[in-house]
């Protein structure tokens, strides 16, 4: 037995907690009481301590709360309490309803269900072999068995068919469970590792093809639970007993690696991840102090335990390949460090051009993230800070709490990776090549910055860079890019509704409806997409619902041409009007003025308006907005 | 209440478990007495108990451990020390 003292204490913190109705104290009591506690009753007790805070957690913590439907067909109501659990530490608050164990297909495909009238934000949908695919086993027992890949394709049609059923009358953001490939088959593990039409080999292809599936549905991802299952040990994943008692299909001892995965990959489809990784350089980038050991002592390259470095390395270099912006925060002297990347270069995975921002200097790091935030016009709540010291991550979790700082593990570097690769920091549902070009893009950007220093007059500097702007369907834009700026774009952002890309097909496909997509280039670079619109008319008005402009694309006039742009198509489908919403948040100050700024007039709020919104309204048929004149405008 | 005959560890989950006092947890409380006790709500109690005191209950007998009591004496016969 445990001492169950500090158990004890952490309860009553928790029920105090509970009674004073103190979010942030609750949160962290349950953090403590469950990393101390692995009874299942701590659990239960979370729950309900926390099913009482709903609105505590949603008002203090800024927590999101979703109504979840649970399509299921198999047994899920006792993960439910560590489902909620799991939820409410990464800040959501899922009122969850469950739907009936024969009923998934009426449930997905019948608007009128008693799941579709619950209008749900987000579905998970777990299935079990039997419903998915439950001819597999018998045609795969020989291994060679001809029918297997009609089958495997049969079935990925067959919930093709569910997914694109539900789609077309509900926006609910999609979670599709896939399989766990079974432990115990008739095969055996020779036969079942190498027969072409094993049946691992096809519940691996049938869940690599339901990946590709859901990736075709708009809001849709899939749930590689058997990568989990794997993780945790497939042995004791699934406990038969209970399985077969009650078709449980998860062991208790797993429920809770099971619902903070199923809360990390859903949380893809509503957080925006993290852009910029800050690396700390002595003991987190390699090992030793360089200002002490010299750059031919630090611990980096092939032998261990610079391997271990190395691979932390590595693991930047892949990160910053899809898009994460890297850049060092060191106390340390800049030539020293120079000199480290020289000498070292054929030890270290990364050069310092692979940085994109650096503060090398004896000043705070907080200080040195601000400046780095403000270098790139990035929020704080985009950072990722590494570093061994304690009091450094201490320090930056103070004063900058939006910063998700991470411990390096000095004296296990082999777990550097680990650490990292454990928070959702960086998960996406989705690269864009606009991600994968962004180090460049950023580039540019410092360049751009020095000639406008150079330049004379505004005017002239945005002449010279030669600014395209071309306009498309939000739809082909492609739209996956499209719904990624609606949830990442904070500064210039009117509105800031997070919509998804069912949400924008509407407002592409409603008569006067818009849904415009800016692309830009200029004579340093093609940012791609940066810039998006959504209207809808009404009357002899044209509604301007969203408006919004990638960080990286402010100052250059574009969200002026974008405007111009919107006012054009709606002259042409009869408007006279176009009206402007602006919702001030505490990030989107940098546009506050932005249709006063274009002529428009403050004018009082519709009806069933709401009242943090605030109106402004333009007469298209007198001064319609124009385009800048440095800004070339392309047909597309 | 006769609360005093339920061990306290074992009334302490059972009212995390069933959301009431663990002052409720009298022997004779079962499915039949709580509201609260319906089929999930068994189910998670007995996955609390094995996880609790480390056991595995013959599923066959899971449908008839319905009553504090009778829970009580099930771990007794399995030789829990509660």
């Amino acid at each position: 037995m445990q001492s169950d003292t500090p158990r004890q204490d952490l309860r009553c913190a928790m029920q105090n907690a509970v009674a004073g109705q103190n979010a942030a104290a609750a949160v962290k009591a349950a953090r403590q009481l469950l990393a101390a506690s692995s009874r299942p009753s701590d659990v239960l007790f979370c729950a309900t301590a926390f099913s009482t805070m709903a609105d505590a957690l949603a008002k203090q913590l800024g927590a999101r709360r979703l109504r979840t439907c649970i399509v299921r067909s198999v047994t899920l109501e006792p993960v439910l309490p560590s489902l909620a659990v799991e939820a409410a530490l990464e800040n959501y608050v899922l009122d969850i309803q469950v739907g009936g164990y024969g009923s998934y297909v009426d449930e997905l495909l019948n608007p009128v269900s008693a799941l579709g009238n619950f209008q749900p934000e987000l579905i998970l949908i777990v299935l079990d072999l039997e419903e998915i695919a439950g001819r597999l086993p018998d045609l795969c027992a020989d291994g060679v068995g001809s029918e297997v890949e009609m089958e495997v394709e049969a079935c990925v049609a067959r919930i093709g068919q569910l997914l694109r059923g539900f789609r077309a009358h509900s926006s609910a953001q999609i979670l599709f469970q896939g399989l766990v490939v079974p432990d115990c088959t008739s095969l055996g593990d020779v036969a079942e590792a190498n027969l072409p039409h094993s049946l691992t080999a096809a519940i691996q292809s049938l869940n690599r093809k339901l990946a590709a599936l859901c990736g075709t549905v708009s809001g849709c991802i899939f749930f590689d639970v058997d990568r989990l299952a794997a993780r945790d040990g497939r042995a004791r994943w699934r406990d038969e007993r209970m399985f077969f008692a009650s078709r449980l299909p998860v062991a208790a001892e797993s429920f809770r690696a099971y619902s903070r995965g199923l809360v990390r990959s859903f949380s893809a489809l509503f957080r925006a991840p993290r852009k910029v990784l800050c690396t700390d350089l002595d003991n987190t980038l390699w090992g030793g102090v360089l200002g002490e050991d010299g750059p031919n002592e630090i611990v980096t390259g092939s032998a261990f335990p610079g391997n271990c470095y190395l691979e932390y390395q590595k693991y930047l270099k892949q990160l910053s390949a899809r898009g994460v912006l890297l850049a060092i925060v060191s106390k340390n002297n800049e030539a020293d460090v120079r000199e480290a990347f020289n000498v070292r270069a054929a030890d270290l995975a990364l050069s310092l051009d692979d940085f994109i921002a650096r503060r090398i200097n004896w000043n705070e790091k907080a200080d040195s993230i601000r400046e780095i935030a403000r270098e790139l016009s990035l929020g704080l709540d985009s950072f990722v800070f590494v570093d061994d010291s304690r009091v450094e991550c201490e320090a930056v979790r103070q004063l900058l709490p939006e910063v998700a700082a991470v411990e390096a593990p000095a004296m296990q570097p082999w777990k550097l990776v680990e650490a990292l690769s454990e928070g959702a920091f960086f998960d996406v549902t989705t690269v864009t090549g606009e991600d994968v070009r962004r180090a460049a893009e950023y580039r540019a950007q410092t360049q751009r910055a020095e000639l406008a220093s150079s330049a004379i007059g505004r005017d002239a500097f945005l002449a010279s860079l030669g600014i395209v702007c071309s306009f498309q369907s939000a739809l082909q834009a492609p739209l996956a890019r499209s719904v990624q700026l609606l949830a990442k774009t904070n500064q210039f952002n009117l509105t800031s509704r997070r919509y998804s890309a069912a949400e924008v097909e509407e407002f592409a496909s409603m008569a006067g409806g818009q849904a415009v997509a800016a692309r830009v280039r200029d004579r340093f670079g093609d940012s791609g997409v940066v810039g998006l619109a959504l209207a809808r008319k009404q009357g002899d008005s044209c509604l301007i619902d969203s408006l919004l402009l990638s960080c990286r694309a402010i100052g250059r006039g574009i969200e002026t041409a974008l405007l111009a742009h919107v006012g054009e198509q709606a002259l042409r489908s009869g408007a006279k009007r176009l009206v402007g919403e602006f919702i001030a948040t505490n990030k989107n100050s940098p546009c506050a003025d932005f249709y006063p700024n274009h002529g428009f007039i403050r004018i009082s709020l519709p009806e069933n308006a709401s009242p943090v919104s605030k109106f402004y309204e333009l007469d298209l048929t007198v001064s319609p907005p124009t385009s800048p004149k440095w800004i070339a405008l392309e047909d597309h | 209440m006769g609360f005093e005959q339920v061990p306290s560890s074992l009334r302490e989950l059972l009212a995390d478990v069933f959301e009431i006092s663990p002052d409720c947890i009298a022997p004779e409380l079962s499915s039949k007495t709580l509201e609260n006790w319906d089929s999930f709500r068994h189910l998670q109690a007995i996955l609390a108990i094995e996880g609790e005191y480390s056991v595995r209950f013959d599923p066959q007998r899971i449908p008839e451990l319905t009553s504090v009591s009778l829970l009580q004496a099930e771990l007794e016969k399995m030789g829990v020390a509660l």
